[in-house]
């Protein structure tokens, strides 16, 4: 074989794989303005090598970023026997974000060329991302589920979000009765959003200077389920059955049949 | 007889502690288990939980009530767990842990018909 034939075997090879390559970015479907088409319900997220307990909806603190010395009463706090702290869920109010989006419920993305929509069904949140290139408002109260962004970047969609009120991080007051973890006012959060195939691969990266020595990323998937299309999302009223109206309450209280 | 099982419908969201929506930790023991025979009077097929009563005689014919929590109506429904798997008069074999408050509720895990019908797949499907 001369080295004229072997370079061109070498370049039909590497043509072919990067033709497989492209053609399959090319399968994602898309809209019409040619950006990748993340519409439909999908599964819940779920943790990408999960670890611990409920490990597919909380972060997995061994894949944390060190706490800053002195501030791990920032990250966890005592439960102090309100629910309004220690279990605000359960007491209907928000779940906020990053924590309203790990939940056992679906999650429906609606799109068009200046939104991307997420809806998780979990109190029926709907979190509006301009995709249009306006920057974060201005002078608007900090808030449970933050003030976000998107842009792409290739095929993947880039969500930044900032101007938090401080609030529960995720479920973790579920596996343990003494603590609740949260993240502060300073938390800025990066999500990057890629379909492949009937997956989204779903990152979030949490920045909060306030509490940890640098920003750490967690990986996440959510599977499309065109199966679930039929029934939709359903309503979701907390409201309709707060067993802890008000906050004031005990076990006891709020499980008294009516 | 009762041990004679039958076709168990996972009502929770999580095999593991952590259930579902409310203070599971909290609120209900893991070392309480609760396991009662009686029959549903009532449902909420409502969010943010499932909430359903058994009345569950003891020898002398006593009932006592018993209040189960479960997963929302849309996690139980895309497992093919619809309303009307929670019938008015069913009798039903609940499991779950006991509401750390002493009070007759608990966190329903399994709901297991005598007659052996398999309702509710044990897919846990939406669940994580």
């Amino acid at each position: 074989m001369t080295i004229s034939r072997l370079v061109s075997s070498a370049l039909a090879a590497a043509l072919m794989f990067g033709a497989a390559a492209t053609s399959s970015a090319q399968d994602v479907p898309r809209m019409a303005d040619g950006k990748p088409d993340f519409s439909g319900i999908y599964s819940p997220p779920s943790t990408v090598n999960a670890t611990g307990p409920r490990g597919n909806l909380i972060f997995n603190a061994d894949k944390m970023a060190p706490v800053k010395p002195g501030a791990e009463g920032l990250l966890y706090e005592a439960r102090n026997g309100d629910p309004r702290h220690d279990e605000p869920r359960a007491m209907c109010l928000p779940a906020g974000f990053p924590s309203g989006m790990l939940y056992i419920l679906p999650i429906q993305i609606v799109q068009n060329p200046k939104n991307i929509v997420i809806i998780p069904e979990l109190q029926r949140a709907a979190r509006i991302i301009p995709t249009d290139g306006r920057p974060h408002r201005e002078g608007i109260e900090p808030s449970y589920y933050g003030d976000s962004v998107g842009k792409w970047e290739g095929d993947t969609l880039v969500i930044d979000t900032v101007n938090f009120k401080r609030w529960i991080l995720d479920d973790y007051h579920y596996t343990d009765p003494t603590k609740t973890r949260w993240h502060s006012e300073e938390l800025r959060t990066t999500e990057r959003l890629t379909r492949d195939g009937d997956k989204l691969r779903y990152q979030i990266t949490i920045d909060d200077p306030k509490i940890f020595t640098r920003p750490f990323s967690q990986d996440f998937e959510l599977t499309l389920r065109p199966d679930w299309e039929p029934l939709g999302l359903l309503e979701y009223v907390c409201e309709e059955n707060n067993r802890c109206a008000g906050g004031n309450c005990r076990p006891s209280d709020a499980q008294t049949p009516r | 007889m009762k041990r004679n099982v039958l076709a168990v419908m996972a009502l929770i969201a999580l095999a593991t502690p952590a259930l579902g929506h409310h203070s599971e930790t909290a609120e209900f023991d893991q070392n309480a288990p609760v396991k009662v025979t009686g029959t549903i009077v009532k449902v909420e097929w409502l969010n943010p939980h499932v909430w359903f009563y058994v009345d569950v005689p003891d020898e002398k014919g006593t009932i006592t009530t018993w209040g189960f929590s479960a997963a929302p109506p849309g996690a139980l429904m895309r497992r093919g767990i619809t309303k009307d798997a929670l019938k008015i008069g069913a009798v039903v074999n609940v499991e779950g842990s006991r509401a750390r408050d002493g009070s007759n509720n608990a966190s329903g895990r399994s709901v297991t018909f005598p007659d052996g019908r398999n309702v509710f797949t044990a897919t846990q499907e939406g669940a994580r």
